[in-house]
């Protein structure tokens, strides 16, 4: 069995290679700080900045008690790879990680992380307000707050 | 004979959001002659599902993941879907 099996690990482990220090993912899992700190670090990185958008009790229509994300999710993959590409060849980050949940999450609970680490401060920083400035207005995922009297889906930007 | 007979396609259409809602299904099948246009196949969706003529300016078509204007040709292998403005984050 372990003969088989080589080719196949080892297949794995070079795409893992070639895409490892630029991980992306939609998720309906829990996003985890920690988790995305660890895939950050690098020695020579001096800089680490990381966003997160956490979901609040206010929303356009009240008071909301959780929002429903939606995201064409290969779409929104290939979008989201797009602009870590131009985030690279702008500010030349060392590591880079999107992840953006979807599902229903409840107030408080972290609905996107963007980490970048960099060898200075000013890169990591810029490069983290791009992507997410981006990712809102580029990748196809939809949220619906809900409270206590109704389910709306939030107005957005229409792709182009 | 044949040749008067004019092809046509089955194109599965993937809604989203408030899109899907509205028409009660994640996927749509549309029938159209053979090389139409996203124009054309917008059209024949709006036709058929009546409730989105309310949200006919509110929404994009993607072709393979692809924002797209009006005049692409499509065939029924192309992944479409309709796209309403985007709020993710």
């Amino acid at each position: 069995m372990i003969p088989l099996l080589l080719p196949v690990m080892k297949l794995l482990f070079c795409r893992q290679s070639a895409g490892d220090e630029f991980l992306i993912r939609i998720t309906t899992n829990h996003l985890s700080l920690q988790e995305v700190t660890r895939e950050l670090e690098d020695d020579s990185a001096g800089a680490l900045s990381i966003f997160m958008g956490n979901v609040r009790n206010q929303g356009r229509f009240g008071n909301v008690s959780e929002i429903y994300y939606e995201a064409y999710s290969e779409m929104a993959e290939e979008k989201m790879r797009e602009i870590e590409n131009e985030a690279q060849t702008k500010w030349g980050i060392k590591k880079l990680v999107a992840i953006h949940r979807i599902g229903n999450l409840k107030v408080g609970e972290t609905s996107i992380i963007i980490g970048v680490s960099s060898e200075h401060r000013h890169e990591a920083f810029e490069a983290c307000k791009y992507i997410i400035n981006n990712v809102k207005t580029r990748v196809p995922i939809w949220k619906k707050e809900i409270t206590q009297e109704s389910q709306k889906w939030t107005d957005g930007i229409l792709l182009e | 004979m044949r040749s008067d007979i004019q092809d046509n396609d089955k194109i599965k259409v993937r809604l989203f959001a408030v899109l899907r809602e509205v028409v009660g299904e994640r996927e749509i099948i549309i029938t159209v002659p053979s090389g139409v246009t996203v124009s054309y196949l917008n059209n024949e969706i709006l036709k058929k599902y009546p409730q989105l003529n309310s949200f006919s300016n509110k929404f994009v078509t993607s072709v393979n993941c692809k924002v797209t204007t009006g005049d692409t040709v499509i065939t029924s292998s192309d992944e479409i879907a309709l796209l309403p403005p985007v709020s993710g984050g």
